[in-house]
């Protein structure tokens, strides 16, 4: 059993990376591998944004990384300075810019770019999607 | 010891430039999504020829190129899974 | 401690990808990883002299490459090729770096732990 860190750079929209990077997640976890952490960096943090709204005979991306997140538990982590600048904000980031509203919410959670580096340092293997 | 992702088309970026540039004969290249769509350049055939190339199964499928590629070794997701354990370390360019 | 070689394959202010690397490549070295930066394709641009980010809206984070000492991140390479493709000589970037080889790059990229690019 060996151990990943999954860094999603790309838009859960309009790209195909990131349908990847959960079919690779899925199947290392199935396969019985653990997944430290899946970090959502770049545009990749627009996976994140509670306000995605596909048509419902699409794939919902967003809502399966919850699905991966409450049957394994692995850990959703957003680069909260990525996910400012792109209008992505958890209630905490929205009171500090005395915003009203807000777009992302457990099982995302929100975290600094050394928990990128710090998953790196102790995972087996970086796989970067 | 490495295995090099590429997801981009050459159309459509300089990953597989990249990687061809630095990748030496120890190494694997994985073809996903749009980056399939080199296997049919001729070009790129020629240049890929030297390395040990796979591509994802199901972006193959899904593009409808199955028999174009019938020479091409597919792996699904658990082969690219062991894949990325088997060698050293992923570059994704 | 891992070795982490960053490499940026992408022109600066396009996109946000050199300043997102850049960005990563300081705080991975704050973090005591052994950082190294490869500059190749249209990347190396990202060392031109003379750059001003600012008058197209852009961060200058270009100017933060002077402090890559400060962060202990002393191994700066740039691919030989991509220099000449794009027609220029080390004369033409604002901080030292070593122009190498794809050869040689192969086995820089083969030594370090992981490899991200931007």
């Amino acid at each position: 059993m060996s151990k990943f860190i999954i860094q999603v750079n790309s838009a859960a929209y309009g790209s195909a990376a990131s349908y990847s990077a959960y079919r690779f997640a899925k199947s290392a976890l199935e396969s019985g591998h653990c997944i430290e952490k899946i970090f959502f960096y770049q545009d990749g943090v627009l996976n994140t944004n509670q306000l995605n709204s596909p048509a419902s005979d699409e794939f919902n991306l967003q809502q399966a990384w919850v699905d991966l997140h409450n049957e394994y538990g692995v850990a959703l982590i957003n680069c909260v300075s990525a996910a400012l600048r792109r209008g992505v904000l958890s209630e905490v980031e929205a009171i500090e810019n005395q915003l009203s509203h807000w777009n992302m919410q457990a099982p995302f959670i929100m975290g600094g770019l050394g928990e990128l580096v710090t998953g790196i340092e102790t995972a087996d293997r970086l796989v970067s999607f | 010891m490495i295995l090099h992702l590429i997801q981009s088309s050459p159309e459509q970026s300089s990953a597989l430039k990249t990687c061809l540039r630095y990748a030496t004969e120890n190494d694997c290249i994985l073809l996903s999504g749009n980056a399939v769509n080199s296997l049919l350049n001729k070009e790129w055939v020629r240049q890929l020829k030297t390395h040990k190339v796979v591509a994802l199964q199901e972006d193959v499928h899904a593009r409808g190129l199955t028999n174009l590629l019938k020479d091409t070794k597919l792996v699904d997701y658990d082969d690219f899974v062991s894949l990325s354990l088997k060698f050293n370390k992923v570059i994704s360019w | 401690m891992k070795k982490l070689c960053i490499v940026f394959k992408q022109p600066p202010h396009g996109t946000a990808h050199g300043r997102e690397g850049l960005d990563l490549s300081l705080l991975s070295a704050s973090f005591e990883q052994e950082v190294s930066l490869l500059f190749t394709n249209e990347g190396v641009l990202t060392l031109v002299k003379d750059q001003d980010p600012e008058s197209i809206g852009a961060k200058d984070y270009i100017a933060t490459l002077g402090a890559l000492p400060l962060y202990e991140i002393d191994t700066v390479i740039v691919c030989e090729q991509s220099l000449l493709e794009l027609g220029l000589t080390e004369s033409d970037l604002r901080i030292g770096v070593s122009v190498i080889n794809s050869e040689l790059i192969s086995g820089h990229l083969n030594d370090v732990d992981e490899v991200i690019v931007f």
